[in-house]
Protein backbone atom coordinates (compact mmCIF):
# COMPACT_ATOMS: atom_id res chain seq x y z
CA UNK A 1 0.00 0.00 0.00
CA UNK A 2 1.40 3.49 -1.24
CA UNK A 3 0.25 6.18 1.44
CA UNK A 4 -0.51 9.35 -0.56
CA UNK A 5 2.04 11.02 1.95
CA UNK A 6 4.78 9.17 0.75
CA UNK A 7 3.94 10.36 -2.85
CA UNK A 8 3.44 13.68 -1.48
CA UNK A 9 6.46 13.86 0.11
CA UNK A 10 8.43 12.61 -2.63
CA UNK A 11 6.91 14.61 -5.35
CA UNK A 12 8.07 17.88 -2.72
CA UNK A 13 11.45 16.87 -2.70
CA UNK A 14 11.42 16.56 -6.42
CA UNK A 15 10.45 19.98 -6.97
CA UNK A 16 12.34 21.24 -4.40
CA UNK A 17 15.62 19.76 -5.85
CA UNK A 18 14.63 19.97 -9.46
CA UNK A 19 14.13 24.27 -9.28
CA UNK A 20 17.75 24.33 -8.32
CA UNK A 21 19.16 21.72 -11.05
CA UNK A 22 16.84 24.30 -14.02
CA UNK A 23 19.07 26.68 -12.37
CA UNK A 24 21.92 24.81 -13.61
CA UNK A 25 20.15 24.11 -16.61
CA UNK A 26 19.03 27.96 -17.00
CA UNK A 27 22.97 28.68 -17.30
CA UNK A 28 23.97 26.37 -19.49
CA UNK A 29 21.18 27.07 -21.75
CA UNK A 30 21.55 31.07 -21.67
CA UNK A 31 25.17 30.84 -22.76
CA UNK A 32 24.61 28.59 -25.26
CA UNK A 33 21.94 31.16 -26.38
CA UNK A 34 24.33 34.00 -26.36
CA UNK A 35 27.46 32.47 -27.32
CA UNK A 36 26.96 29.11 -29.28
CA UNK A 37 28.68 26.93 -27.62
CA UNK A 38 28.62 24.69 -24.60
CA UNK A 39 29.77 25.64 -21.53
CA UNK A 40 31.24 22.14 -20.32
CA UNK A 41 33.03 23.63 -17.45
CA UNK A 42 29.49 24.78 -15.53
CA UNK A 43 30.02 22.43 -12.58
CA UNK A 44 33.48 24.13 -11.50
CA UNK A 45 31.55 27.23 -11.03
CA UNK A 46 29.52 25.58 -9.66
CA UNK A 47 31.94 24.16 -7.32
CA UNK A 48 33.79 27.51 -7.08
CA UNK A 49 30.17 28.96 -6.12
CA UNK A 50 30.09 26.45 -3.27
CA UNK A 51 33.77 26.98 -1.93
CA UNK A 52 32.82 30.51 -2.01
CA UNK A 53 29.85 29.94 -0.03
CA UNK A 54 31.63 27.68 2.57
CA UNK A 55 34.70 30.69 3.69
CA UNK A 56 32.18 33.08 3.58
CA UNK A 57 29.97 31.09 6.17
CA UNK A 58 32.56 29.48 7.77
CA UNK A 59 35.51 32.21 7.57
CA UNK A 60 33.41 35.62 7.91
CA UNK A 61 29.61 35.33 8.05
CA UNK A 62 28.09 32.16 10.16
CA UNK A 63 25.20 29.96 8.33
CA UNK A 64 23.03 32.67 9.98
CA UNK A 65 24.27 34.94 7.03
CA UNK A 66 23.99 32.37 4.06
CA UNK A 67 21.20 34.51 2.44
CA UNK A 68 23.94 37.46 2.31
CA UNK A 69 26.61 34.69 1.35
CA UNK A 70 24.76 33.53 -1.34
CA UNK A 71 24.85 36.20 -3.44
CA UNK A 72 28.52 37.05 -3.13
CA UNK A 73 29.36 34.13 -4.24
CA UNK A 74 27.18 34.44 -6.89
CA UNK A 75 28.42 37.65 -7.78
CA UNK A 76 31.86 36.85 -7.51
CA UNK A 77 31.95 33.69 -9.80
CA UNK A 78 30.49 36.31 -12.39
CA UNK A 79 33.13 38.26 -12.02
CA UNK A 80 35.60 35.50 -12.82
CA UNK A 81 33.65 34.53 -15.67
CA UNK A 82 33.32 38.17 -17.00
CA UNK A 83 36.94 38.37 -16.37
CA UNK A 84 38.01 34.65 -17.76
CA UNK A 85 35.76 34.67 -21.28
CA UNK A 86 37.68 37.17 -22.98
CA UNK A 87 41.10 35.67 -21.98
CA UNK A 88 39.44 32.21 -23.15
CA UNK A 89 36.57 31.91 -24.83
CA UNK A 90 36.79 35.08 -26.90
CA UNK A 91 40.09 34.50 -28.77
CA UNK A 92 38.56 30.95 -30.23
CA UNK A 93 35.40 33.55 -31.97
CA UNK A 94 37.92 35.92 -33.34
CA UNK A 95 41.04 33.85 -34.78
CA UNK A 96 40.84 32.52 -38.79
CA UNK A 97 39.40 29.14 -37.72
CA UNK A 98 36.83 27.49 -39.04
CA UNK A 99 34.13 26.03 -36.85
CA UNK A 100 34.74 28.53 -33.35
CA UNK A 101 32.39 26.62 -31.31
CA UNK A 102 33.86 23.92 -31.44
CA UNK A 103 37.36 25.02 -30.56
CA UNK A 104 35.54 27.51 -27.15
CA UNK A 105 34.01 24.08 -26.35
CA UNK A 106 37.12 22.43 -25.82
CA UNK A 107 38.86 25.22 -24.30
CA UNK A 108 35.95 24.59 -21.30
CA UNK A 109 36.94 21.24 -21.07
CA UNK A 110 40.30 22.28 -20.50
CA UNK A 111 39.26 25.11 -17.82
CA UNK A 112 36.98 22.07 -16.07
CA UNK A 113 40.07 19.95 -15.65
CA UNK A 114 42.47 22.70 -14.90
CA UNK A 115 39.42 24.22 -12.37
CA UNK A 116 38.67 20.69 -11.14
CA UNK A 117 42.79 20.00 -10.13
CA UNK A 118 43.58 23.34 -8.64
CA UNK A 119 40.42 22.95 -6.01
CA UNK A 120 41.87 19.79 -5.01
CA UNK A 121 45.37 21.36 -4.72
CA UNK A 122 44.56 24.00 -2.91
CA UNK A 123 42.05 23.02 -0.52
CA UNK A 124 42.50 18.91 -0.69
CA UNK A 125 39.74 16.40 -1.69
CA UNK A 126 37.92 17.02 1.69
CA UNK A 127 34.48 16.90 1.91
CA UNK A 128 33.29 20.58 3.54
CA UNK A 129 30.43 21.15 4.90
CA UNK A 130 29.16 25.16 5.43
CA UNK A 131 26.31 23.84 8.13
CA UNK A 132 22.99 25.16 8.48
CA UNK A 133 20.31 26.70 11.00
CA UNK A 134 17.93 26.77 9.14
CA UNK A 135 15.29 24.91 10.55
CA UNK A 136 12.88 21.98 9.64
CA UNK A 137 9.88 23.45 8.00
CA UNK A 138 6.59 21.93 8.01
CA UNK A 139 5.05 22.32 4.57
CA UNK A 140 0.91 21.46 5.97
CA UNK A 141 1.76 17.95 6.93
CA UNK A 142 5.09 17.55 5.28
CA UNK A 143 8.22 18.02 7.03
CA UNK A 144 10.94 19.27 4.33
CA UNK A 145 14.91 20.64 5.01
CA UNK A 146 14.91 24.31 5.77
CA UNK A 147 18.28 24.30 3.68
CA UNK A 148 16.89 22.74 0.93
CA UNK A 149 13.46 24.58 0.42
CA UNK A 150 15.51 27.60 0.69
CA UNK A 151 17.56 26.63 -1.91
CA UNK A 152 14.97 26.27 -4.45
CA UNK A 153 12.79 29.44 -3.25
CA UNK A 154 15.96 31.70 -4.13
CA UNK A 155 16.41 29.48 -7.40
CA UNK A 156 12.66 30.61 -8.18
CA UNK A 157 13.13 34.19 -7.23
CA UNK A 158 16.16 34.33 -9.18
CA UNK A 159 14.67 32.78 -12.34
CA UNK A 160 12.03 35.09 -12.15
CA UNK A 161 14.34 38.03 -11.83
CA UNK A 162 16.33 36.45 -14.44
CA UNK A 163 12.81 36.64 -16.88
CA UNK A 164 11.84 40.11 -15.71
CA UNK A 165 15.23 41.39 -16.93
CA UNK A 166 15.20 39.42 -20.01
CA UNK A 167 11.99 41.12 -20.92
CA UNK A 168 12.08 44.25 -19.77
CA UNK A 169 15.60 45.83 -19.81
CA UNK A 170 17.64 47.33 -23.00
CA UNK A 171 20.38 44.26 -22.01
CA UNK A 172 17.67 41.90 -21.98
CA UNK A 173 16.35 42.87 -25.19
CA UNK A 174 19.89 42.75 -26.64
CA UNK A 175 20.33 39.43 -25.46
CA UNK A 176 17.26 37.86 -26.42
CA UNK A 177 17.99 39.67 -30.50
CA UNK A 178 21.97 38.40 -30.35
CA UNK A 179 20.41 34.96 -29.29
CA UNK A 180 18.38 35.02 -32.36
CA UNK A 181 21.25 36.33 -34.73
CA UNK A 182 24.68 37.14 -33.70
CA UNK A 183 25.22 38.50 -37.25
CA UNK A 184 21.79 40.74 -37.34
CA UNK A 185 22.66 42.45 -33.86
CA UNK A 186 26.25 43.48 -35.22
CA UNK A 187 24.96 44.86 -37.96
CA UNK A 188 22.43 46.97 -35.52
CA UNK A 189 25.38 48.55 -33.63
CA UNK A 190 25.50 45.98 -30.47
CA UNK A 191 28.67 44.66 -29.20
CA UNK A 192 28.82 40.98 -29.42
CA UNK A 193 31.68 40.52 -27.77
CA UNK A 194 30.70 42.06 -24.55
CA UNK A 195 27.31 40.56 -24.94
CA UNK A 196 29.10 37.56 -24.52
CA UNK A 197 31.34 38.36 -21.72
CA UNK A 198 28.12 39.58 -19.80
CA UNK A 199 26.37 36.35 -20.61
CA UNK A 200 29.27 33.88 -19.94
CA UNK A 201 29.52 35.62 -16.35
CA UNK A 202 25.35 35.68 -15.70
CA UNK A 203 24.99 31.81 -16.92
CA UNK A 204 28.22 30.79 -14.47
CA UNK A 205 26.80 32.99 -11.71
CA UNK A 206 23.83 31.21 -12.32
CA UNK A 207 25.78 27.89 -11.52
CA UNK A 208 27.53 29.25 -8.55
CA UNK A 209 24.17 30.24 -7.25
CA UNK A 210 23.29 26.64 -7.45
CA UNK A 211 26.73 25.77 -6.16
CA UNK A 212 26.28 28.40 -2.87
CA UNK A 213 22.59 27.01 -2.13
CA UNK A 214 22.82 23.74 -2.74
CA UNK A 215 26.80 23.84 -0.51
CA UNK A 216 25.04 22.73 2.75
CA UNK A 217 23.29 19.84 1.37
CA UNK A 218 25.48 18.02 -1.17
CA UNK A 219 28.40 19.44 0.73
CA UNK A 220 31.44 21.56 -1.03
CA UNK A 221 34.48 19.16 -2.34
CA UNK A 222 36.35 19.75 -5.75
CA UNK A 223 34.59 17.28 -8.04
CA UNK A 224 30.93 18.27 -6.36
CA UNK A 225 29.68 20.15 -9.17
CA UNK A 226 29.78 17.08 -11.55
CA UNK A 227 26.00 15.48 -10.32
CA UNK A 228 24.63 18.78 -10.92
CA UNK A 229 26.20 19.29 -14.36
CA UNK A 230 25.02 16.17 -15.46
CA UNK A 231 21.20 16.54 -14.48
CA UNK A 232 21.75 20.25 -15.79
CA UNK A 233 22.77 18.69 -19.37
CA UNK A 234 19.95 16.09 -19.09
CA UNK A 235 17.70 19.20 -18.49
CA UNK A 236 18.30 21.20 -21.88
CA UNK A 237 18.23 18.16 -23.79
CA UNK A 238 15.20 17.40 -22.31
CA UNK A 239 13.36 20.31 -22.49
CA UNK A 240 15.27 21.71 -25.42
CA UNK A 241 18.23 23.51 -25.87
CA UNK A 242 18.01 27.80 -26.07
CA UNK A 243 14.72 27.18 -23.98
CA UNK A 244 14.35 29.00 -20.97
CA UNK A 245 10.87 27.58 -20.10
CA UNK A 246 12.21 24.65 -21.44
CA UNK A 247 15.09 24.33 -18.78
CA UNK A 248 12.04 25.42 -15.45
CA UNK A 249 9.65 22.48 -16.31
CA UNK A 250 12.40 19.98 -17.60
CA UNK A 251 13.98 20.62 -14.00
CA UNK A 252 11.35 20.06 -12.44
CA UNK A 253 10.28 16.66 -14.20
CA UNK A 254 13.36 15.56 -13.61
CA UNK A 255 13.44 16.32 -9.88
CA UNK A 256 9.82 14.66 -9.67
CA UNK A 257 10.79 11.66 -11.81
CA UNK A 258 14.46 10.94 -9.78
CA UNK A 259 12.75 11.32 -6.36
CA UNK A 260 9.79 9.36 -7.03
CA UNK A 261 11.86 6.46 -8.36
CA UNK A 262 13.90 6.25 -5.61
CA UNK A 263 11.01 6.58 -2.86
CA UNK A 264 9.31 3.79 -4.99
CA UNK A 265 11.82 2.04 -7.10
CA UNK A 266 15.02 1.72 -5.87
CA UNK A 267 17.33 4.58 -4.25
CA UNK A 268 20.83 3.33 -4.99
CA UNK A 269 19.13 3.70 -9.19
CA UNK A 270 18.30 7.39 -8.24
CA UNK A 271 20.41 8.53 -11.14
CA UNK A 272 19.55 6.20 -13.40
CA UNK A 273 15.56 7.39 -13.72
CA UNK A 274 16.74 10.85 -15.07
CA UNK A 275 18.43 9.07 -18.13
CA UNK A 276 15.29 7.00 -18.83
CA UNK A 277 12.98 10.29 -19.05
CA UNK A 278 15.55 11.27 -21.27
CA UNK A 279 15.73 8.82 -23.57
CA UNK A 280 11.73 8.53 -23.80
CA UNK A 281 11.39 12.47 -24.44
CA UNK A 282 14.11 11.79 -27.17
CA UNK A 283 12.23 9.00 -28.89
CA UNK A 284 9.03 11.27 -29.08
CA UNK A 285 10.58 14.79 -29.27
CA UNK A 286 14.15 14.30 -30.53
CA UNK A 287 14.63 18.31 -30.12
CA UNK A 288 13.61 18.72 -26.87
CA UNK A 289 10.33 19.32 -25.21
CA UNK A 290 10.58 23.52 -26.14
CA UNK A 291 13.64 22.60 -28.57
CA UNK A 292 13.19 24.37 -32.42
CA UNK A 293 13.45 21.34 -34.86
CA UNK A 294 16.11 23.59 -36.81
CA UNK A 295 18.05 26.16 -35.98
CA UNK A 296 18.73 29.28 -38.21
CA UNK A 297 22.37 30.10 -38.55
CA UNK B 1 32.23 68.56 -55.81
CA UNK B 2 31.75 69.33 -52.29
CA UNK B 3 33.79 66.63 -49.86
CA UNK B 4 31.94 63.36 -50.03
CA UNK B 5 30.65 61.67 -46.73
CA UNK B 6 31.62 58.53 -48.39
CA UNK B 7 34.30 57.67 -50.31
CA UNK B 8 36.14 54.44 -51.63
CA UNK B 9 39.94 54.68 -52.41
CA UNK B 10 40.98 51.86 -54.92
CA UNK B 11 38.86 49.67 -53.52
CA UNK B 12 39.28 45.95 -54.48
CA UNK B 13 37.97 42.54 -53.64
CA UNK B 14 39.96 39.27 -54.59
CA UNK B 15 38.04 35.97 -54.32
CA UNK B 16 40.57 33.51 -54.88
CA UNK B 17 41.56 34.34 -58.83
CA UNK B 18 38.33 36.13 -59.31
CA UNK B 19 38.65 39.90 -58.90
CA UNK B 20 35.35 40.95 -57.69
CA UNK B 21 35.79 44.76 -56.78
CA UNK B 22 38.28 46.24 -58.81
CA UNK B 23 40.10 49.19 -57.71
CA UNK B 24 37.04 51.70 -57.40
CA UNK B 25 36.89 55.13 -56.48
CA UNK B 26 33.83 56.10 -55.19
CA UNK B 27 32.46 59.14 -54.16
CA UNK B 28 28.92 60.43 -52.83
CA UNK B 29 27.91 64.01 -51.57
CA UNK B 30 26.41 64.93 -48.34
CA UNK B 31 22.99 64.92 -48.66
CA UNK B 32 22.87 62.70 -52.12
CA UNK B 33 20.36 59.77 -52.61
CA UNK B 34 22.68 57.58 -55.20
CA UNK B 35 21.62 54.56 -57.13
CA UNK B 36 24.23 51.60 -58.07
CA UNK B 37 22.72 49.33 -60.90
CA UNK B 38 24.75 46.91 -63.21
CA UNK B 39 24.55 43.65 -64.90
CA UNK B 40 24.27 40.47 -62.05
CA UNK B 41 27.69 39.53 -61.13
CA UNK B 42 28.90 43.41 -61.36
CA UNK B 43 30.10 43.67 -57.98
CA UNK B 44 27.16 45.63 -56.31
CA UNK B 45 26.82 43.43 -53.66
CA UNK B 46 30.37 42.88 -53.04
CA UNK B 47 30.86 46.52 -53.31
CA UNK B 48 28.38 47.25 -50.61
CA UNK B 49 29.75 44.28 -48.43
CA UNK B 50 33.09 46.76 -48.70
CA UNK B 51 31.72 49.63 -47.33
CA UNK B 52 30.21 48.49 -44.71
CA UNK B 53 32.80 46.43 -43.13
CA UNK B 54 31.42 42.81 -43.78
CA UNK B 55 34.46 41.63 -46.57
CA UNK B 56 38.10 42.74 -45.29
CA UNK B 57 39.20 45.07 -49.14
CA UNK B 58 42.24 42.91 -50.60
CA UNK B 59 43.37 46.38 -51.46
CA UNK B 60 41.89 50.02 -50.85
CA UNK B 61 40.46 52.29 -48.26
CA UNK B 62 36.47 52.69 -47.35
CA UNK B 63 36.05 56.68 -45.76
CA UNK B 64 32.77 58.28 -43.84
CA UNK B 65 33.19 61.38 -43.75
CA UNK B 66 37.27 61.61 -43.97
CA UNK B 67 37.30 58.29 -41.14
CA UNK B 68 38.87 54.98 -42.48
CA UNK B 69 36.35 52.54 -41.55
CA UNK B 70 39.10 49.65 -42.84
CA UNK B 71 39.33 47.07 -40.01
CA UNK B 72 36.15 48.57 -37.83
CA UNK B 73 33.74 45.45 -36.26
CA UNK B 74 30.62 45.70 -37.32
CA UNK B 75 29.12 47.36 -34.65
CA UNK B 76 31.86 50.21 -34.99
CA UNK B 77 30.58 51.07 -38.79
CA UNK B 78 27.15 51.45 -36.76
CA UNK B 79 28.57 53.37 -34.66
CA UNK B 80 30.29 56.16 -37.12
CA UNK B 81 26.56 56.42 -39.14
CA UNK B 82 26.59 53.85 -41.55
CA UNK B 83 24.40 51.54 -41.99
CA UNK B 84 22.94 49.06 -44.18
CA UNK B 85 19.73 46.85 -45.73
CA UNK B 86 20.13 43.30 -46.49
CA UNK B 87 18.61 41.33 -49.91
CA UNK B 88 17.43 39.45 -47.42
CA UNK B 89 15.50 40.35 -44.58
CA UNK B 90 18.10 40.56 -41.11
CA UNK B 91 15.01 41.22 -38.52
CA UNK B 92 14.74 39.21 -35.18
CA UNK B 93 11.90 37.40 -36.03
CA UNK B 94 10.77 36.63 -32.53
CA UNK B 95 10.95 40.07 -31.39
CA UNK B 96 8.02 42.68 -31.97
CA UNK B 97 8.45 45.16 -34.30
CA UNK B 98 8.69 47.59 -31.37
CA UNK B 99 11.29 45.69 -30.62
CA UNK B 100 13.42 45.25 -33.84
CA UNK B 101 13.28 48.99 -33.73
CA UNK B 102 14.57 49.48 -30.68
CA UNK B 103 17.44 47.81 -30.80
CA UNK B 104 19.63 50.30 -32.94
CA UNK B 105 18.40 52.71 -30.94
CA UNK B 106 19.48 51.65 -27.18
CA UNK B 107 22.64 49.99 -29.02
CA UNK B 108 23.81 53.42 -30.50
CA UNK B 109 22.01 56.34 -28.67
CA UNK B 110 24.16 57.63 -25.61
CA UNK B 111 22.75 57.86 -22.42
CA UNK B 112 19.29 56.79 -24.31
CA UNK B 113 16.23 56.84 -22.36
CA UNK B 114 13.47 54.61 -23.69
CA UNK B 115 10.99 57.17 -24.20
CA UNK B 116 13.14 58.63 -26.35
CA UNK B 117 13.43 55.81 -27.96
CA UNK B 118 10.01 54.68 -28.18
CA UNK B 119 9.42 57.81 -29.69
CA UNK B 120 11.61 57.32 -32.61
CA UNK B 121 10.26 53.73 -32.84
CA UNK B 122 6.63 55.17 -32.57
CA UNK B 123 7.50 58.08 -35.31
CA UNK B 124 8.19 55.14 -38.01
CA UNK B 125 6.11 52.24 -37.17
CA UNK B 126 3.57 55.49 -38.53
CA UNK B 127 5.59 56.91 -41.41
CA UNK B 128 5.57 52.88 -42.23
CA UNK B 129 1.73 52.38 -41.60
CA UNK B 130 2.85 49.38 -39.50
CA UNK B 131 2.00 51.21 -36.07
CA UNK B 132 -1.32 48.43 -35.52
CA UNK B 133 0.82 45.42 -36.02
CA UNK B 134 3.88 46.99 -33.43
CA UNK B 135 3.79 44.55 -30.80
CA UNK B 136 3.60 41.47 -33.04
CA UNK B 137 6.38 38.90 -33.65
CA UNK B 138 8.37 40.25 -36.95
CA UNK B 139 7.98 36.84 -38.18
CA UNK B 140 4.19 37.47 -38.65
CA UNK B 141 4.88 39.81 -41.25
CA UNK B 142 4.14 39.42 -44.86
CA UNK B 143 7.89 39.92 -46.97
CA UNK B 144 7.23 43.17 -48.48
CA UNK B 145 6.63 44.44 -44.82
CA UNK B 146 9.65 42.55 -43.99
CA UNK B 147 11.51 44.54 -46.03
CA UNK B 148 9.62 47.63 -45.40
CA UNK B 149 10.24 47.52 -41.41
CA UNK B 150 14.17 46.38 -42.00
CA UNK B 151 14.59 49.70 -43.62
CA UNK B 152 12.98 51.32 -41.46
CA UNK B 153 15.10 49.83 -38.66
CA UNK B 154 18.34 51.70 -40.13
CA UNK B 155 16.57 55.08 -39.71
CA UNK B 156 16.58 54.21 -35.81
CA UNK B 157 20.72 54.75 -35.50
CA UNK B 158 20.86 58.21 -34.18
CA UNK B 159 23.84 58.39 -35.18
CA UNK B 160 22.96 57.71 -38.84
CA UNK B 161 24.87 59.35 -41.72
CA UNK B 162 24.79 57.04 -44.67
CA UNK B 163 22.30 54.20 -45.24
CA UNK B 164 23.20 51.43 -47.46
CA UNK B 165 20.37 49.98 -48.74
CA UNK B 166 21.30 46.57 -51.06
CA UNK B 167 17.85 45.96 -52.85
CA UNK B 168 15.35 47.40 -51.35
CA UNK B 169 12.49 46.86 -53.54
CA UNK B 170 13.41 43.53 -55.12
CA UNK B 171 9.86 41.17 -54.93
CA UNK B 172 7.97 43.50 -53.26
CA UNK B 173 4.42 44.70 -54.38
CA UNK B 174 4.10 48.60 -55.17
CA UNK B 175 2.41 49.68 -52.30
CA UNK B 176 5.46 48.46 -50.03
CA UNK B 177 7.57 49.78 -52.65
CA UNK B 178 5.94 53.60 -52.71
CA UNK B 179 6.04 53.42 -49.02
CA UNK B 180 10.18 52.12 -49.17
CA UNK B 181 10.49 55.60 -51.68
CA UNK B 182 8.44 57.72 -49.19
CA UNK B 183 10.68 57.26 -46.39
CA UNK B 184 13.91 57.34 -48.37
CA UNK B 185 12.51 60.71 -50.08
CA UNK B 186 10.91 62.22 -46.84
CA UNK B 187 13.98 61.13 -44.74
CA UNK B 188 16.72 62.83 -47.36
CA UNK B 189 14.55 65.86 -46.92
CA UNK B 190 13.94 66.50 -43.42
CA UNK B 191 17.04 65.37 -42.54
CA UNK B 192 19.41 65.38 -44.99
CA UNK B 193 20.50 61.57 -45.04
CA UNK B 194 22.76 60.08 -47.31
CA UNK B 195 21.71 57.15 -49.51
CA UNK B 196 23.37 54.63 -51.63
CA UNK B 197 20.49 52.10 -53.21
CA UNK B 198 21.25 48.63 -55.43
CA UNK B 199 18.45 48.41 -57.16
CA UNK B 200 17.49 47.02 -60.67
CA UNK B 201 14.38 48.96 -60.77
CA UNK B 202 15.35 51.52 -63.52
CA UNK B 203 11.71 53.44 -63.16
CA UNK B 204 12.52 53.99 -59.18
CA UNK B 205 15.92 54.80 -59.73
CA UNK B 206 15.29 57.42 -62.00
CA UNK B 207 12.72 58.97 -59.49
CA UNK B 208 15.01 58.77 -56.38
CA UNK B 209 18.53 59.08 -58.00
CA UNK B 210 19.62 61.94 -59.18
CA UNK B 211 23.14 60.70 -59.61
CA UNK B 212 23.61 56.96 -60.62
CA UNK B 213 26.75 55.04 -60.72
CA UNK B 214 27.02 51.84 -63.13
CA UNK B 215 29.36 48.93 -62.49
CA UNK B 216 30.66 46.44 -64.21
CA UNK B 217 32.98 43.49 -64.20
CA UNK B 218 34.20 44.78 -60.46
CA UNK B 219 34.71 48.20 -61.86
CA UNK B 220 32.27 51.28 -62.50
CA UNK B 221 31.57 52.02 -65.75
CA UNK B 222 29.92 55.17 -66.57
CA UNK B 223 28.60 57.34 -63.59
CA UNK B 224 25.65 60.56 -64.37
CA UNK B 225 22.07 60.74 -64.63
CA UNK B 226 19.88 57.95 -65.49
CA UNK B 227 19.31 59.68 -69.09
CA UNK B 228 22.86 60.28 -69.42
CA UNK B 229 24.08 56.66 -68.91
CA UNK B 230 21.46 55.59 -71.27
CA UNK B 231 23.16 57.21 -74.27
CA UNK B 232 26.32 55.53 -73.19
CA UNK B 233 27.16 52.85 -75.91
CA UNK B 234 29.27 50.87 -73.97
CA UNK B 235 27.25 50.92 -70.79
CA UNK B 236 24.00 49.81 -73.39
CA UNK B 237 26.59 47.18 -74.96
CA UNK B 238 27.42 45.55 -71.54
CA UNK B 239 23.79 46.18 -69.41
CA UNK B 240 21.08 48.30 -71.01
CA UNK B 241 21.42 46.08 -74.01
CA UNK B 242 20.06 42.92 -72.16
CA UNK B 243 18.03 44.63 -69.83
CA UNK B 244 16.04 47.10 -71.77
CA UNK B 245 15.33 50.47 -69.78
Amino acid sequence: MISTELIAQSLLAGIIIGVVYALMALGITFIYSIVKMINWAMGEFYMIGSYVQYFLIAQLLGPDLWFIAAPLAAFSVFLFGYFLEPLLIKPMFTAGIERKDDYATVVTIALLLMLRSLATVLSGPYQRNPGSNLPTVMLGPLPESGARLAAAVCGLAVMALFYVLLKTTWLGLAMRAAAQSRFGVQTAGVDIFRMDRIAFGIGVALAGLAGALLAPVFLVYPTNGIVTTTKGFEIIVIGGLGSIPGALIAGLMLGIVESLGASFLAPAYQNAYGFILLLIVLLIRPSGLFGERVRQA
Amino acid sequence: MAAPILETLQLTKRFGGLVAVNGVDFRVRAGEIRGIIGPNGAGKTTLVNLITGLYPPSAGDVRLDGASLLGCAPHRVAHAGLMRSFQVSRLFGNLSLLENLLIPYFALARGADRAAGEQRAWRFLELTRLATMAHDLAKTLSGGQRALLQVAVGFMNPLLKCYVLDEPFAGINPVIKESILALIEHENRANALTFVVVSHETALMRRLCGQITVMMDGRIAAEGTLDEIARRQDVIAGYLGKAGI
